[in-house]
Parts: structure tokens; C-alpha cells; sequence
């Protein structure tokens, strides 16, 4: 009998076993995962500290999942080594599985900058439920706390502080929020819902010490200023976690390479999730979208392969989508073009009376790239134009339009892509 | 499994599909008392005009639902006994990523209430409301047609 081992229990993991339960209810699957806990919506764990989802709905799959798909699953156990000359992998407690087939879908970790006094007590990263719990259990004795980093992570950190009554400060190194998904026009309006609701946000800033003797007293900023605080979250980027393969002839670069079969170098190995570095279809080489959808599409290839299958991965794009105090927000591919740059078109949309900004990117007459502020009812048909590459000019005019709709691209799909229900 | 086809040249885009919808998923059922509650219930179907046609657009209830995939909250599953994309609500946070990756753009964002407005083909009910509504007949509730792709 076969056995596939996949190593890590998150968006990746389990879309991939999914996926190959539906092919192959026969083989061993067996699970590794470094968290003391069942797979759950790592998403959500802001809304879990805001106290806007409880403990039980955190769950990604109901409890009977692992026993039902039979699944063996072993929690709290971390992959040291991948071993391909043997098949093997070696955990940190020595023990070893064989694999016949192996997914690595370790995820990725926080980055933490090599700054004075932050390996105090008090610092934290934003990417586990025992992130959330261990700063949940601070928040009765949490006056001030700082969020060092203005990107996703770090704003669902302020704005669930925010929530708890936390006075909040969010310290970003460039000059906007959302710098990795946004253009500065559109970071604007979601800067300004932020301040709206009591976060602080400090731009053109990077903290240089933090301050106590002991305890987390204050935080020191490059501008000479300080912020007292006794909380703080670190929220500059994640990296992937390759340790595991560092040795091997597995092929990485910031995240394990893999093709179009989300398979590494090495043909019984594949990849996927915010470890994986996949063709991007925007950017048109290979990069890391470490993404949740992005996570389970790859991980329901990489899946459906290892159990024999030869699905093609068309690739990823860097797309994400948010809501902040009612303010929702997508962005998709490439959101910003260096100026002076004269392969690309813009159109653009601003209306600042509805909080509305709508732009799209367009480089040789295809879309590249969409930010939506505050209208994002189309976004899944520019994602859809996006990724079947349709060319939109001859409805150029009414891409901005606030009812642009499906029926305007239907007759410019192609042919297999079309799905009738209309006669 | 049933499923809702759209006849377009019968459609005269008078959108009483979008106001039956509405009130089949109010609490009262009653077109005048929905607009009291506390929250409006909002169409899951928009009639959108392209060219010199009208086209009713709701969820498809895809086999393989790109917003089940992409829901961050494990909010959207599919029901394949019922061919039915489903929604829990109360596990919803108003993310849209479901929105963002429909390739339909049928899936709606209610911003008031952040949750996303998805059809249900009225599961509970022994046919949609759109389908009872429309008054030229451009609604058709039937088995699946398997159309060769």
C-alpha cells in the first residue's frame, strides 16, 4: 500500500488531501503538522482576537474530518529533514516516515527584524491561533500596544486591537498602508477608515529599539520619537519555511520551486502553499503568492497529482481582499507601475465623496492588474479576464461602469470556458 | 438536480425576479413589511442589460466553486447530494474573497451587513421565487442539461 505524507495541516495540506481522497480512498495518508492544533482558519484569527469569532467556529473542517477521510494525523511534531535519496522524512524527535509520494506544505513564518529588545516579552508575530491566544491573554493588562509593519497582517492585528479597546499604533516603514497590495492613492482611503476608528498610523517610520528594562516599556522610532506601549506585533512579512530541505537537492529559492504539476525537482515531491514558489501568470516569472485561495488551489493540484493525475497548474497572481470598517478593498496582480513606464495603461476611477477607486492595469491590450475601493461587485470578472488572458478593448468603455457584469464579456469567452445557462 | 436557465429573449429585464428574491429571503415574506426589518433583505439575482438583451444573473452553483475554494472562513461549502453551493452565515466575517474570485460576479457583497448575497434556489421553498415571478416565462426551473464542453 501506498503511503503519501504531507507535511503541514493548513489551506494547502488539506485542500491537498482532499483532492486525493477523491481519487484514491486506499492509500495511507498521514498528516505532519508542528501546530497543537486541528486544522482551522488561520485567517481568522484576527477576528478571533477582535472577539467577532468564537473558538468553535475557528475550525476549518469539522472535528470527525481526519477519522472520516482516514487520515492519520500527527499534531505538534515538526519535519527536521527531508530525506529524497531515501524517501524519507526525519522529525526533530527522530522519528521517520516513509513516503512513496510527499507534500511540502510547511507555510511560512514572520519575519522578525534584528532589533533592539525584541526578543522581549510581549513581542509577538500574527500567524497562529497561539499567536492570537497568547495575545488575547494580555489584553486585561493592555493599555498600549504597537503594530510594527502596515501590511495585512498588521492592520487585522491593529483593527482587532482597535476592536478590544486597545489604544493602537501601526508603525510602517514606507510611506502607506498596504504597500505590498495597494497603490498610494488607494492606501489613502483605507488610511483614512483606519484613523477614522482610533488606529494611529505612523508612516516613514521604522522602530530602531524597544525600550524597558525587563518589560516592554516603549518602542524607539529612526525619527527620535518614542510610544509607550507593553504589547507589540510583528507584522513584517513572512518567509518561507524551507529549513526542512536545506540540505537536499530540492530546489528553492524564496520558496520551493515548483512546475506546472506544483511538483518540485524531484518527481515524488511536490508543493504547494505559502512555502511554494509557483509561475505567476502576472508577473510572468516565479514568485511565492502566499495567499489562502492561492494555498488551496495549489494544494488541490498538487493532490489530484500525487494521486496519479496530470493536472496543470496555470499559475498564480498575487490577489487579495479585505474589509475594513466596512470599507472592502481588492486588489489583483500587479497594483502599481513605476512611473514613466509606457508599456502599461491605466484607467482609473475616483470618487472621493463615495470612497470609491477603482483602477485597472492593462499592458498589451490585456488586463495585468485591478485595485477596487469601495465598489468591488466586478472584481471576480476582472480576476476572470485576468487569468483567460481576454483581450477587453472592444468593451473598454464599460470596464469602470458601475454595472459592468458578466453578459458583457460572455461573447468574448472562449469557447470551452463558456458555461450555458442562458438559451 | 434542478437547476435555473434563462430564456434571454423572453426577458423583458423588469427585474421581478430581483424584488422576489428580496422578499423570499426576508424574515415577514411581505414585500411591504420586509422593508422594515432590521436588516433589508437585498436581491441575490441582478438583471444586468448587455447590447439589446437582458440576462438575469445569480450563482450557478459551480461543481467545483472557486468561492468554496477561496473562503478563508470555511463559511461557503458545496452540497453536492443537493448540487448547492451553501453559505453559514454565522461563520462568515465579510472577507469577499468569494466575491473576488467569482467568475460570474454573482456573488454579491452586501457591505451593510458584510455578508456576501448568494442564491439558495429557495431550498426551503418548492420553487425559487424568480421562477414564480417572472412574468414572461424567461425563467426556467429543470434538470440539469449536460451541455458537451
Amino acid at each position: 500500500m501506498k503511503q503519501l505524507v504531507i507535511i503541514g495541516n493548513s489551506a494547502a495540506g488539506i485542500a491537498a488531501v482532499e483532492a486525493i481522497r477523491k481519487r484514491d480512498k486506499e492509500s495511507k495518508i498521514l498528516v505532519i503538522s508542528d501546530e497543537d492544533y486541528p486544522a482551522y482558519c488561520r485567517c481568522l484569527i484576527s477576528y478571533y482576537l477582535a472577539a467577532e469569532v468564537k473558538e468553535e467556529k475557528i475550525l476549518y473542517r469539522p472535528e470527525g474530518f481526519y477519522k472520516e477521510n482516514n487520515i492519520e494525523i500527527l499534531l505538534n511534531k515538526k519535519v527536521e529533514r527531508v530525506d529524497p535519496k531515501k524517501n524519507r522524512v526525519i522529525c526533530e524527535d527522530k522519528t521517520q516516515f516513509n513516503y512513496d509520494s510527499l507534500l511540502i506544505a510547511t507555510g511560512a513564518h514572520p519575519k522578525f527584524p534584528e532589533i533592539k529588545g525584541l526578543k522581549k516579552k510581549g513581542v509577538f508575530g500574527f500567524r497562529t491561533i497561539k499567536d492570537a491566544k497568547d495575545i488575547a491573554g494580555l489584553l486585561p493588562v493592555t493599555k498600549a500596544a504597537c503594530v510594527l509593519g502596515g501590511g495585512l497582517i498588521g492592520l487585522k492585528a491593529a483593527y482587532a486591537l482597535a476592536k478590544r479597546n486597545v489604544e493602537v499604533k501601526v508603525i510602517i516603514k514606507s510611506m502607506q498602508v498596504l504597500s505590498q497590495m495597494l497603490d498610494f492613492e488607494a492606501a489613502h482611503f483605507v488610511q483614512k477608515r483606519l484613523e477614522e476608528h482610533g488606529i494611529d498610523i505612523i508612516t516613514g517610520s521604522d522602530i530602531v529599539e524597544v525600550i524597558g528594562n525587563g518589560d516592554i516599556k516603549a518602542i524607539k522610532l529612526d525619527s527620535g520619537k518614542a510610544f509607550a506601549c507593553s504589547l507589540i506585533v510583528v507584522a513584517k512579512g513572512v518567509e518561507a519555511n524551507t529549513d526542512l530541505i536545506k540540505d537536499s537537492e530540492i530546489k528553492v529559492n524564496e520558496g520551493i520551486i515548483a512546475n506546472n504539476l506544483l511538483q518540485t525537482n524531484i518527481a515524488n515531491i511536490f508543493t504547494a502553499g505559502d512555502v511554494c514558489e509557483s509561475y505567476d501568470l502576472t508577473l510572468g516569472g516565479f514568485s511565492v503568492n502566499a495567499l489562502w485561495p492561492i494555498a488551496v488551489e495549489e494544494g488541490r493540484v498538487a493532490g489530484a497529482n500525487m494521486a496519479g493525475e496530470k493536472l496543470n497548474y496555470d499559475g498564480s497572481l498575487g490577489m487579495n481582499s479585505i474589509d475594513f470598517f466596512g470599507l472592502p478593498v481588492v486588489s489583483l496582480g500587479i497594483y502599481k507601475v513605476k512611473e514613466g513606464s509606457s508599456s502599461y495603461e491605466e484607467l482609473k476611477l475616483r470618487d472621493e465623496k463615495k470612497n470609491i477607486y477603482k483602477k485597472l492595469i492593462l499592458k498589451d491590450n490585456l488586463i495585468v492588474g485591478a485595485i477596487l475601493v469601495g465598489d468591488i461587485k466586478s472584481s471576480g470578472i476582472f480576476l476572470r479576464l485576468m487569468r483567460e488572458k481576454i483581450n477587453p478593448s472592444s468593451f473598454k468603455d464599460k470596464l469602470l461602469q458601475e454595472n459592468f457584469s458578466y453578459p458583457d464579456i460572455m461573447s468574448f469567452l472562449k469557447e470551452k470556458e463558456k458555461e450555458k445557462v442562458y438559451v | 438536480m434542478k437547476q435555473l436557465y434563462y430564456e434571454v429573449k423572453k426577458c423583458l429585464g423588469c427585474k421581478s425576479c430581483e424584488i422576489a428574491c428580496a422578499i423570499a429571503h426576508s424574515l415577514t415574506q411581505d414585500l411591504f413589511k420586509a422593508f422594515n426589518e432590521e436588516r433589508l433583505s437585498l436581491p441575490r439575482k441582478k438583471v444586468y442589460k448587455s447590447g439589446d438583451k437582458n440576462y438575469p444573473v445569480s450563482c450557478r452553483h459551480c461543481q467545483e466553486p472557486k468561492c468554496v475554494d477561496a473562503c478563508m472562513a470555511a463559511a461557503l461549502t458545496y452540497n453536492i447530494a443537493k448540487g448547492l453551493v451553501e453559505h453559514d452565515e454565522t461563520r462568515c466575517v465579510g472577507c469577499w474573497m468569494c466575491v473576488m474570485v467569482c467568475p460570474y460576479a454573482a456573488i454579491r457583497p452586501n457591505l451593510k451587513a458584510r455578508i456576501p448575497l448568494c442564491c439558495d434556489k429557495c431550498k426551503d421553498k418548492d420553487e425559487p421565487g424568480c421562477v414564480k415571478a417572472c412574468p414572461t416565462g424567461a425563467i426556467i426551473w429543470q434538470e440539469e442539461v449536460v451541455v458537451e464542453k
